[in-house]
């Protein structure tokens, strides 16, 4: 064999000899290996220090022998192991009553999927908190629903036995309905919270305004102020009148006074601010109710001007014109009571205020009539 | 060196081992009987098997996680987190393997996952203990004891000490795969057959790792000399 060959064939045994002495050769490297060790020095040299290493690293001492001779450490692994393994199974008994045990292996199964639908479902269900809990601090929503609490409707018996705690008003910004909340005290107290749409709450109202001698004044103060919006309706109107006519307050009668400006030509708010004009010992309501008859006769005649101009049907062609429409046919008997309880004020009312208010009235009445 | 009883396990399964006999085989194969039911009752439930098939095998556990991780608290929680990981999937555990086999590729897993976090984060691990040296930094009593011996030669001995140290430093500086091998194959007397099946890879992989940290360490001596 050359030396050629002979380093080749060193260069194929010597990586082999790491494994020769750890026994990990087949039968046949290991016959070969033997053989070429036997006449090669190099080789020979160096399967012993293979040897040398392997019973270095033989003698190096365990950690497992120094750091746990005396096996403490197992079983303290071992006593920490059973604590584990409890309250590993703690949990997995409570496990075992699962709604949707189908749903958590289809979601083991797709990771990916489940990971999207937990967020969807987080998106939906945020959202959804989000409009509910808005609804629920959002003043206009609560005034776009009819918010009335449920419960048994009150009757005229109860209302007799029982007084307002106290009323509190939500204005809405953006719609014209009010809210409103009373806390009624009786043996049962009782709290309403709605809008004037709410027959209890109307109920409520108007009985305070109506039986005004048993309320704070203030508290009927309050009650006209929610009743205002409402003048269009009979029984509201009815206890404004009534409010006007028979509160010992001065300062609600005016305030009841107030409250009928938009219905002014309407026959009994007429007469009711005639009887304010003559009766009423405050000034001030007697000043409100002068302005109120201007206004009520303006708008008489403007609503006559309009049937005017407006193509008439043939029965009312012909017609003067202050007898045509019932509301002003009614009112036109009652102007003639306005104009002499207004020159009966210009000539006698105490008050200088309301004189000059009243001659002023009266010059304006006669301006219109000219016209 | 004595091997641990799941080397004899894996010689049973994989052929022979070099310290291996039939009257081994024949023994290991009456356990592995009992051992088959041990673990059907085990993932069926029952508690007390489970923990009869941990009390077979936890020493070798914990002696591979010593010896792998070299401190107390590593191999503490090597232990912990292999048997959890045994406890929790036991019923995916078909008996296409030995349970050693399947074992042992849990245990080991743990310590590669282990091994190659702390090369990451070297700063955030405890020195560890090097050989003849206690984590305390006392060295071993044995150890002091034969330093006294009259008979030993010094400089021999000195020597020795010095290639146990460089030993264990390059030991160190292996991959977290070359260092399980090594261990496998010259502690545990693992073949590497047997270390392939349990790290998931061929036999040609295991013997490359081996040759790798064999030279490693071979050179680290060859300074010596």
């Amino acid at each position: 064999m050359n030396t050629g060959e002979q380093n080749k064939l060193c260069a194929e045994i010597a990586p082999l000899l790491v494994f020769y002495v750890c026994d990990e050769v087949n039968d046949t490297e290991r016959a070969a290996i033997e053989q070429h060790v036997a006449g090669c020095a190099g080789c020979r040299a160096q399967l012993s220090e293979e040897l040398e290493f392997r019973s270095a690293i033989g003698s190096l001492p365990r950690a497992d022998e120094k750091l746990d001779a005396a096996g403490i450490l197992l079983a303290q692994c071992r006593s920490e192991l059973t604590e584990k393994l409890d309250d590993f199974e703690r949990p997995r008994a409570k496990e075992k009553v699962r709604v949707f045990p189908w749903l958590r292996g289809w979601m083991m199964l797709h990771p990916a999927w489940s990971a999207a639908m937990l967020v969807l479902f987080g998106l939906a269900a945020g959202v959804q908190y989000s409009q509910w809990f808005s609804g629920r601090n959002d003043p206009v929503a609560q005034d776009q629903a009819v918010n009335v609490r449920p419960g048994p409707r009150i009757t005229e018996d109860q209302l007799s036995k029982m007084s307002v705690a106290g009323i509190n008003f939500t204005a809405s910004p953006n719609s014209g309905s009010q809210n409103v909340r009373v806390r009624l005290s009786a043996e049962q107290p009782v709290e309403l919270d709605g809008n004037l749409d709410d027959s209890d709450v109307r109920n409520v109202l108007t009985y305070v305004v109506k039986n005004g001698e048993r309320f704070d004044s203030g508290v009927r103060l309050d009650c006209l102020d929610a009743l205002k919006a409402r003048a269009e309706d009979a029984e509201v109107r009815g206890a404004l009148l009534c409010a006007a006519r028979k509160d010992q307050n001065p300062a609600v009668r005016l305030k009841a006074l107030e409250a009928l400006r938009d219905v002014s030509l309407d026959g009994a708010v007429r007469d009711a601010l005639l009887e304010a004009l003559q009766h009423d010992s405050n000034p001030g309501v007697r000043v409100e109710a002068v302005n109120l008859l201007v206004r009520s006769l303006e708008a008489a005649q403007r609503e006559s001007l309009a049937r005017l101009s407006s193509p008439q049907t043939p029965e009312m062609v012909g017609t003067p014109v202050i007898q045509t429409s019932t509301s002003t046919a009614a009112a036109d008997g009652s102007i003639e009571n306005v104009i002499r309880t207004l020159e009966e004020l210009q000539r006698a009312d105490p008050s200088r205020y309301v004189r000059l208010r009243s001659a002023a009235a009266l010059r304006e009445i006669s301006a219109r009539n000219d016209q | 060196m004595s091997l641990p009883r799941w080397a004899l396990a894996f010689a049973d399964e994989s052929g022979h081992t070099s310290n291996s006999d039939s009257a081994l085989a024949t023994v290991t194969s009456l356990a592995s009987l009992e051992e088959r039911v041990l673990l059907e009752q085990a993932q069926a439930g029952s508690r007390p098997a489970f923990e009869e098939l941990v009390r077979r095998y936890d020493r070798d556990v914990l002696r591979l996680a010593l010896n792998l991780m070299k401190r107390t608290e590593d191999a503490r929680d090597v232990y912990q987190e292999a048997f959890l990981k045994v406890y929790r999937n036991l019923h995916r555990f078909r008996f296409e393997c030995s349970f050693y086999t399947w074992l042992y590729r849990i245990v080991t897993n743990v310590c590669l996952d282990h091994l190659r976090r702390r090369q990451a984060r070297p700063e955030d691990q405890a020195p560890e203990a090097h050989p003849g040296q206690f984590e305390d930094g006392g060295t071993d009593f044995f150890e002091r004891q034969r330093e006294h011996r009259g008979t030993l030669d010094p400089e021999r001995h000195l020597l020795g000490q010095e290639i146990n140290t460089r030993l264990a430093a390059a030991m160190e500086r292996l991959s977290p795969r070359e260092r399980v091998v090594f261990e496998m194959k010259h502690y545990q007397g693992l073949k590497l057959r047997a270390i392939g099946d349990v790290l998931g890879t061929s036999e040609e992989t295991v013997k490359n790792s081996l040759f790798r940290a064999t030279r490693k360490l071979r050179n680290e001596l060859g300074i010596l000399r």
